[in-house]
């Protein structure tokens, strides 16, 4: 935990970094985006780039478009880092292999309201392939789709409280915990 | 109600028959029924529940509930060294534990750089394709109980299931949780005598696939139970993300093995199995599979021939001639031929990155996206599992089935639920 600080600094050094062909293709479209260290993937390096939450629905839209034809979603994920909530979609073509890209959405975490969760766009109305994931993210990291058709609990029992995978996430003293002096055990 | 829509004379039928047939023609509403399905069902493999809102035995809606068996096995990537979650993640899918563990490798390998021995990769690959292989006759054999061909016929593809399990367990010591691929490399060579074993199966397995097929394929009460039952149309598959063969026998010839080759597949030979125009629906997936079938054993033969050193006999005779001179490009004993390219132990560390390289399981796209800050532990592991993303376009699949067919569906999509609750 000790080295994290540091690494993300260095991360952020070079703030300006050129947009890629995607982030350009967005430009022209009047779509602002801003371009992330590249991540891993089956070609090698891939165009990560950053978008408002505002621009999602748009960008996304776009991109599946019949001009660059990037199909197929492969993941929701979202990520809590050190002060973001990061939704991040892995985009892939089912035509052509040698197309990839990795788009996020990043939601501060001073922005958050205490006790709000962080809202992100829902792209489920129009691509069904983020249905489920998305409520898995939503159950687990509280991230919350706004606009999703059915944003409940996934992984987890309709009632649990918290989401588990937070860093500051506290187990709940149930029935099967031992420290529970009404336990059954 | 459209009572000019009626027939003048309606058919005679029992009072105790309920024709569905007959309530759709003659547009009666039924009062819809919610019916709760599972979490113990036993054609399930696992524990699904599926809340059906039925109109009389038509289907009109579905909600699967998923999560029964959910582990926290992305809880337990933050929480674990690399090293002890590879012993984890074969739980994750325990059909296919290769590829699982082969999918968390292949990123760690891309984030590290890391170039594997090609005596390694054709190990993985040899061993890959022989879980495809169980995996695929694990399937066939229960979805044909799901049916209802309770007896003889299972018996069969598990029969030579077994002697796959057999030699897997021979290597990796497991029957199922192999943990056998390690970042880096594989865990150890075949034992002595192993390769012959192999070649012994894979001369004989063509001639059982024959059989199987001669039995199922063709049999009426197959067909009727299959053909045109649930169709998934190719734009449906690709809008859910749906991959692999379920994914293939719509029509759209997407196989990561030859559209992103990875490991030593572009050494190979082999066919991508796509169907057109073959319908789409669970019989085409039952094709596809047993086809795949084929394509695997395939595989495995040119890998047995091809791969570097040869037996275990002959690279140990070859190592022996050779007095291990050290040199790193000697073809008797040279890097090429190691298993492992760096030595684990419990500090192992990944570079600071993120990245996503997924494999082709048999159920479809299965890959881990890591986020590393360089320390011994993972800071977040998300998984994208196949049956995940197959599973969700059951409730499309569904829409007007009867309620017979819904476990003809279900099974036709080979869902592994502790692949879709981790």
């Amino acid at each position: 935990m000790t080295e994290q600080p540091e690494a993300a600094k260095s991360a952020e050094l070079p703030q300006e970094i050129p947009l890629g062909p995607y982030g350009q293709f967005l430009k022209d479209l009047g779509i602002g985006s801003t371009r992330l260290p590249d991540s891993v993937g089956t070609a090698g390096k891939v165009e990560t780039i950053e978008i408002d939450g505002m621009d999602l629905h748009q960008a996304m839209k776009s991109v599946r478009g019949s001009e660059t034809r990037m199909d197929f979603l492969l993941m929701v994920s979202g990520v809590e880092t050190n002060d973001t909530w990061d939704s991040v979609y892995h985009l892939w073509s089912y035509e052509d292999s040698t197309k990839e890209l990795v788009v996020k959405v990043r939601v501060p975490k001073a922005s958050v309201a205490e006790g709000k969760l962080p809202a992100v766009p829902s792209i489920t109305p129009f691509w069904p392939a983020a249905n489920w994931h998305e409520r898995e993210e939503y159950d687990l990291l509280g991230i919350k789709y706004f606009g999703h058709p059915y944003l409940r609990r996934l992984m987890n029992p309709w009632d649990w409280e918290g989401h588990p995978l937070r860093k500051d996430y506290k187990q709940p003293v149930d029935a099967l915990n031992d420290k529970n002096p009404h336990s059954m055990r | 109600m459209a009572t000019e829509n009626l027939p003048e004379t309606a058919p005679q039928l029992p009072s105790f028959v309920r024709s569905t047939q007959y309530a759709e023609d003659a547009q009666l509403k039924t009062d819809e029924m919610i019916i709760n399905m599972g979490p113990q069902h036993p054609a399930t493999h696992g524990v699904l529940r599926l809340l059906l809102t039925l109109d009389g035995e038509i289907v009109r809606h579905t909600e699967p509930v998923v999560g029964h068996l959910h582990r926290a096995q992305e809880w337990q990537a933050q929480n674990r060294t690399w090293y002890q979650y590879q012993a984890l993640i074969d739980r994750v899918d325990y059909l296919s534990g290769m590829f699982t563990s082969w999918a968390l490798a292949r990123t760690c390998e891309e984030l590290d750089g890391l170039k594997i021995p090609k005596r390694a990769e054709y190990l993985r690959v040899i061993m890959s394709e022989m879980n495809r292989i169980t995996s695929h006759l694990l399937w066939l054999g229960t979805y044909l109980i799901d049916l209802g061909a309770m007896f003889g016929f299972p018996f069969y593809p598990f029969r030579d299931r077994e002697k796959l399990l057999d030699l897997l367990e021979a290597v990796s010591g497991q029957r199922m949780m192999f943990n056998y691929i390690r970042i880096g490399g594989v865990q150890s060579n075949p034992p002595l005598g192993w390769f012959d074993k192999l070649k012994e199966f894979v001369d004989t397995f063509p001639s059982c696939i024959d059989d199987y097929e001669a039995i199922v394929t063709e049999n009426p009460i197959f067909l009727k139970r299959t053909k045109g039952v649930g169709v998934m149309s190719k734009e449906l598959a690709m809008s859910y993300g749906v991959t692999g063969p379920c994914l293939r026998a719509s029509g759209v010839p997407f196989d990561l093995r030859k559209d992103r080759p990875y490991s030593v597949y572009p050494e190979i030979d082999f066919k991508v199995i796509s169907l057109t125009g073959q319908g789409d629906d669970t019989w085409a997936r039952y094709i596809c599979r047993v086809a795949e079938l084929r394509e695997s054993n395939e595989i495995i033969r040119q890998c047995i021939e091809k791969i570097p050193g040869g037996t275990t006999e002959e690279l140990r005779k070859k190592r022996e001639e050779c007095k291990a001179c050290g040199k790193a490009d000697c073809a008797n004993c040279g890097g090429d031929l190691a298993i492992m390219v760096k030595k684990q132990n419990s500090g192992i560390r990944i570079k600071a990155g993120e990245g996503f390289v997924p494999v082709e399981s048999p159920r479809g796209v299965l890959g881990t996206y890591i986020t590393s800050n360089g320390t011994d532990k993972a800071a977040r592991i998300a998984w994208r599992n196949p049956s995940f993303s197959n599973l969700s376009v059951l409730p499309e699949l569904l829409v007007g089935a009867p309620i017979a067919d819904i476990m003809s569906v279900f099974g036709s999509i080979d869902v592994i639920l502790p692949d879709v609750d981790r």
